[in-house]
């Protein structure tokens, strides 16, 4: 088994430069998750760790050993595709044994992992068929299969779920997470979906234009994210932001702009080593804004937003709200109530203590 | 009022109409494409059905001052006579089959090779190479084979098969390779990389990967170069003296003509018979033809 270390990697496209200086540790037997958007070079740093791409500055280590000159073949890695990566004229049994074969094991051993992988994923009664002759979801069974019959040090996911409908999606991600359990190897996936981030990952990585923004066990980027771009990322209907100035009386601290005053608890206010009249951005999640009569704005409720509906979505039980606040766009996660109708004037209690604070200019996390 | 998405499955949404209906609504136009396909096929299969219907005949009826449209007294003189004494046609069927199949074998392999190198090679000038060994082909036949004549007079390769085969196949090359560059970006990269990751190097994908994905290719590219040196009749012209050694193309052309008379009949019933190798090859490929042709046209994308 083996931990992953990248540091300073690098990567260029001729003049186009997609990894900057991008430093990570993967533990072993650790489940990481690398989550950004498209063009993150999320994808372009799991290909790395596979040997697929070679990097143009920086090292690769699998354990202490420096692997940036090592051969994809010779780096004991197994990897799933994100369009499977079947050989279309192979039966599912070749499929599965064809690295196998590669490597010389006797035909006995790799009769009985194939089998025996087969049956941890449900796909025995297919070994016969091509892949063609297969359902989406059974494709990819006998891609993860191939890669655990391998018994590899680390085992790559390149977002493996995005070509499945969202049912068979939930019950992959559950099955993946078996398997990970029962091979114990490194996993390192790529995925763009938060969601399939915050609930596979150990950790997750979150990136962003080729840079690692934040690394951490998954509720962290969530409750502390380092800057404006992980905190709208994660989450979803995604953070609000508001430009506001800082205003300071005594050790007491509050945010405040056009329809728009939040009071920071005490900590927070001396968490920002800005003086009172400093321009920040405060981040606002929809979960945390609750709908409160317009009257009480001001006497009843110190911290609030003020705005006017935009667009209502029901969800069944609750709705999202999108509430435009003098040009800045908040999304505000409330009870079913269908007397919020568009172009309504609303008023929303904050609760100042899950605020977040960021520099206007740096765009990095006070808080 | 809430705001809500608009329903995208609105019946409105346009139905694709077949296309034997909508030509139904059109019988102008229904007689115009009955006319022009008629024509077409009238203008294609004249000449072959002149071609079967003369070796059938016997040598008088082929130089009536009327001809006749179909074989009067039904005849297979002019077969017979091919495989005679008198004519060495099985030399030229043998010589022909020969040089063509073995052409076609070995530019199909080399191809191959070219082809792969063209498609994934990570090698400096690639996409240039591939441009100047595609305007290779641009130069004519007949530019070419004055330079070959004198390369194969200096190395004794006049009047043999290696020399007519290394001919064919240098020709057939450029071509080849192309085709195979299209038949070899169509197969997906992930492929090609899952198998890099199951440890094989570039010789095991090629062999065990992407040559079986690109079978329909190699066997349309082998079926072109066949009708390539096939129909060639430039090459045996100069580079075969021998009647022996000379391959179909030319030998039919001077074991029929003399100064006084031209044998129609024989010479017809010579060109069924090495029509047939032709039509086998192509209804062999007419599947993959398509395909192949669509391919090497992306191949730039």
């Amino acid at each position: 088994m083996s931990s992953i270390t990248l540091k300073g990697v690098e990567k260029h496209y001729g003049s186009t430069q997609v990894l900057f200086d991008c430093n990570l540790e993967i533990r072993d037997h650790e489940f990481m998750v690398i989550v950004g958007p498209s063009g993150s070079g999320k994808t372009t740093m799991l290909r790395i760790v596979a040997g697929l791409e070679s990097v143009t500055g920086g090292e690769v280590y699998f354990g202490d050993r420096i692997v940036n000159n090592v051969d994809v073949g010779d780096r004991d890695v197994a990897m799933v595709f994100q369009n499977y990566g079947l050989y279309p004229h192979m039966s599912v049994y070749e499929n599965m044994a064809f690295g196998l074969r590669r490597r010389k094991l006797p035909k006995p051993e790799i009769d009985r992992r194939v089998r025996d992988a087969a049956g941890m994923l449900g796909i025995s009664e297919m070994l016969k068929r091509r892949p063609k002759q297969l359902s989406g979801g059974q494709r990819q069974r006998v891609a993860l299969g191939r890669a655990i019959v391998r018994d590899p040090e680390v085992f790559l996911l390149d977002e493996p779920l995005s070509n499945l409908d969202a049912h068979l999606r939930v019950q992959m991600r559950a099955e993946i997470l078996r398997v990970h359990r029962a091979v114990t190897a490194t996993a390192v996936y790529v995925t763009h979906d938060q969601t399939e981030a915050l609930t596979m990952g150990d950790r997750i990585v979150v990136m962003h234009e080729g840079r690692v923004q934040q690394v951490g066990p998954p509720e962290e980027p969530y409750d502390r994210p380092v800057n404006r771009f992980v905190a709208g990322f994660i989450g979803t209907p995604a953070m609000g932001f508001l430009e506001c100035t800082l205003s300071r009386e005594g050790d007491r601290a509050h945010v405040e702009g056009p329809g728009v005053r939040i009071e920071l608890p005490p900590e927070a206010a001396a968490a920002v080593p800005l003086p009172g009249g400093s321009k920040v951005v405060a981040g606002v999640r929809p979960e945390h804004m609750d709908i409160v009569p317009a009257a009480s704005v001001g006497q009843d409720v110190r911290s609030y937003v003020t705005g006017v509906v935009e667009v209502v979505e029901p969800l069944g039980s609750e709705q999202y709200v999108l509430v435009d606040v003098s040009g800045a766009k908040l999304t505000a996660r409330t009870k079913r109530d269908s007397s919020i109708r568009p172009d309504q004037k609303v008023a929303f209690a904050v609760d100042g203590s899950v605020v977040h604070l960021f520099d206007t200019e740096t765009e990095k996390a006070f808080l | 009022m809430t705001a809500v998405a608009p329903r995208l499955d609105t019946p409105d949404a346009p139905v694709s109409v077949p296309i034997s209906t909508r030509l139904r609504r059109k019988p102008w136009k229904v007689a115009v494409v009955a006319v022009i396909v008629t024509a077409g096929l009238f203008w294609s299969l004249a000449p072959i059905y002149w071609m079967v219907t003369t070796s059938l005949k016997n040598p008088l009826e082929v130089t009536r001052l009327n001809p006749t449209l179909y074989p009067h007294a039904l005849t297979g003189q002019n077969y017979g006579e091919l495989f005679g004494q008198t004519l060495p046609f099985s030399s030229f069927l043998e010589n022909s089959v020969v040089t063509s199949l073995v052409a076609a074998v070995i530019a199909v392999a080399i191809s191959a090779f070219a082809g792969y190198s063209l498609s994934r090679g990570q090698w400096r000038l690639r996409g240039f190479t591939g441009q100047i060994i595609l305007a290779t082909r641009i130069l004519p036949l007949v530019v070419l084979v004055g330079p070959l004549y004198l390369i194969f007079l200096k190395t004794h390769l006049l009047n043999t098969y290696y020399g007519l085969i290394l001919g064919y196949t240098s020709f057939a090359l450029p071509f080849g390779a192309w085709m195979m560059k299209g038949f070899i970006d169509a197969v997906p990269r992930e492929i090609e990389e899952a198998a890099r990751v199951d440890g094989y190097g570039r010789i095991g994908i090629l062999f065990r990967v992407v040559l079986p994905l690109t079978l329909p290719g190699l066997f349309t590219t082998g079926a072109f170069v066949f009708m390539d040196a096939w129909n060639n009749l430039l090459y045996p012209l100069t580079l075969i003296d021998s009647l022996k050694m000379q391959t179909l193309p030319p030998g039919l052309l001077t074991s029929f003509t003399g100064q006084f008379k031209t044998d129609w009949g024989g010479m017809m019933a010579a060109a069924c018979l090495t029509t047939i190798p032709l039509m086998a090859a192509f209804f062999a490929i007419q599947r993959y033809m398509v395909r192949g042709l669509t391919a090497g046209a992306l191949a730039g994308q």
